[in-house]
């Protein structure tokens, strides 16, 4: 199988393509000189080179694409990216969570026995996060939790997981408070590598085309203030 | 059926999509999303894009099947690239380009201000240029000149609030609700339009911008002066002594430039333009002027992406791959 996959739920914009499981096409590019991503100017460009590696889109089997969690204007980015492709080529695509692909490739790395903690920054001083097991598995969903929160929940567990990802370099001394290790800020393990959202995909075989739900894990701001307001009304 | 356009329009809160065959518009299609942004009173930018994320997608297909084609039909993408909310314009922009990058298509960016101009260039009755265009919504207010069909040039515009934005604003202080334009229209009808003296906002000015944030402000001191009970007594005259002023302001400044200008054909667009008392006061206007008065229909008023595909028609398109790296524009940096 060919899949185009891409992530740019985090300040990456990451794309990969893949024949047979090995990646063909990869790559990975942060921060623009501005200092902003560059998920709008460079994603499709790098799609399209990915593509053309595996012999042109006639060549590409499927479509895979990060749903976050992330940064919702990268989110939207590459889900519309993924649609507006697919409605061009009539190609199936699959959704793939950011945490899982940071997850799963955390597992390579970490080694048998030891569970793997996927956090991103969420902004608004919070952090998203999902736990894996050493085979990838997920044994906490993802949710979306301040740091002081994360920590608790980490420090209940038997033994301390390995945490990757912006988040756990972002919170760093709220996770090692609670003996978690956190690799080196530079450790590549932290980013996200689309092969992982391309092997991921190919994985899923009832992928269902049109069924690409963004996950945000947290409403707009506004309705949080009118939730709020409503709820202070009420009292 | 070849060589179509496929429109596409984000840049705020209608998720919008088109098919033209030259001047003429096959599908027009518009999922509003008023209902998700009345519960707060406003457009929330973060929730128009979630909707427009949702919606970009079908709309398209819903556009190219009431057009009967395909997007083997289809020669050229246009997408609004600008001004406008920036996470809703990326979201028909990030469409647009992978819609068009796998079939080599070229996409044609355009300017939203431009669409709105362009909407007078489409079927059964194209108006050429040169001619006046008020532009009047909920997120413009301007005056343009429009002397050929590739762009305009800006002659005045709002210093503050947009006319539909105060519109809606004072809708909110009368508890009428959102999108509050209409009801405050109708709420008018029953009162005195001479019932409070307004301010005559940028009437000392020479120049041809426009200012409605005094009128706001004037209607929120009348309010608290009147106090709860007499707001809702006087509601109806407060909604009219605001929408003669606001339309004088307009129409004050279109006349000021039909005088100067020796133009022959005036234009009303934007979704204030479905204001009856507006369209009134421009058509009294023209006729003191002795310019023709053009109304589109309410579909190519508010925003649409027919618009869209017709300022495409005139515009430049960028070919496969030069439009990879495109971006959307929050702000108006291009010139039109
Ligand atoms: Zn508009």
């Amino acid at each position: 199988m060919a899949v185009v996959g891409f992530d740019t739920a985090t300040a990456d914009t990451a794309v990969c393509s893949t024949r047979g499981g090995t990646a063909m096409h990869e790559e990975r590019l942060g921060l623009g000189p501005d200092g902003s991503p560059r998920h709008s100017t460079a994603l499709l460009d790098e799609v399209e080179r990915a593509a053309a590696a595996i012999g042109g889109w006639g060549a590409v089997d499927r479509i895979a694409v990060g749903l976050g969690p992330g940064s919702f204007v990268g989110i939207r980015i590459a889900i519309a990216t993924a649609r507006g492709l697919a409605a061009s080529t009539g190609l199936p695509m699959t959704g793939v969570c950011t945490l899982d692909a940071l997850g799963h490739a955390a597992g390579e790395a970490v080694g048998p026995d030891r569970a793997c903690l996927v956090v991103l920054d969420a902004r608004r001083g919070e952090a998203f996060a999902a736990l894996y097991s050493a085979d990838g598995s997920r044994l906490w969903e993802p949710f979306v939790a301040a740091p002081e929160e994360l920590a608790d929940r980490v420090g209940a567990l038997p033994q301390p997981p390995l945490a990757v990802g912006s988040g756990a370099v972002r919170f760093r001394d709220e996770l090692a408070s609670r003996d978690v290790e956190v690799p080196g800020d530079a450790d590549p393990v932290h980013r996200v590598a689309a092969r992982h959202v391309c092997t991921l995909a190919e994985a899923d075989d009832g992928g269902d085309g049109d069924r690409l739900e963004p996950i945000y894990l947290r409403p707009p701001d506004a309705q949080r203030w009118r939730e709020r307001n409503d709820a202070k009304t009420a009292e | 059926m070849a060589g179509l356009i496929l429109a596409l329009e984000t840049s705020c809160d209608d998720t919008c999509a088109a098919v033209l065959d030259g001047p003429r518009v096959l599908a027009n299609t518009i999922s509003s999303q008023a209902a998700a942004h009345a519960q707060f009173g406003g457009v929330v930018p973060e929730v128009a894009s979630r909707h427009h994320l949702e919606l970009a997608t079908p709309v398209v297909e819903a556009a190219l099947s009431e057009a009967g084609a395909t997007l083997d039909d289809v020669g050229s993408v246009a997408v609004t690239a600008g001004p406008g909310l920036i996470g809703a314009l990326l979201v028909g922009v990030s469409t647009a380009k992978a819609i068009a990058a796998p079939r080599r298509l070229p996409l044609i960016p355009v300017d939203h201000l431009q669409g709105h101009v362009a909407a007078n260039f489409l079927d059964p009755e194209p108006l050429e240029p040169p001619f006046l265009c008020l532009l009047a919504s909920g997120g413009h207010t301007l005056l343009a000149a429009v002397r050929g069909h590739a762009g305009h040039e800006v002659l005045g515009q709002t210093l503050d609030d947009a006319a539909g934005e105060a519109f809606d604003k004072v809708a909110r202080l009368l508890s009428l609700g959102y999108p509050g334009g209409p009801a405050l229209e109708k709420l008018a009808r029953e009162g005195d339009p001479a019932a409070f003296e307004m301010p005559v906002a940028m009437s000392r000015d020479p120049g041809l911008d426009f200012s409605f944030s005094g009128l706001k402000t004037a209607l929120v001191y009348l309010c608290r002066d009147l106090g709860p009970d007499g707001v809702s007594e006087r509601r109806a005259d407060l909604a009219a002594s605001f929408q003669a002023a606001a339309v004088g302001q307009l129409v004050a400044k279109l006349e000021r430039a039909l005088k100067g200008g020796g133009w022959q054909a005036v234009a009303l667009g934007g979704g204030v333009a479905a204001n009856g008392p507006l369209r009134g006061a421009v058509r009294e206007a023209c006729e003191r002027n002795g310019a023709a008065l053009k109304l589109v229909g309410l579909e190519l008023c508010t925003d649409n992406a027919a618009m869209i595909g017709s300022a495409a028609r005139f515009a430049e398109p960028i070919p496969y791959p030069g439009y990879l790296a495109y971006d959307a524009f929050a702000t108006p940096k291009r010139a039109a």
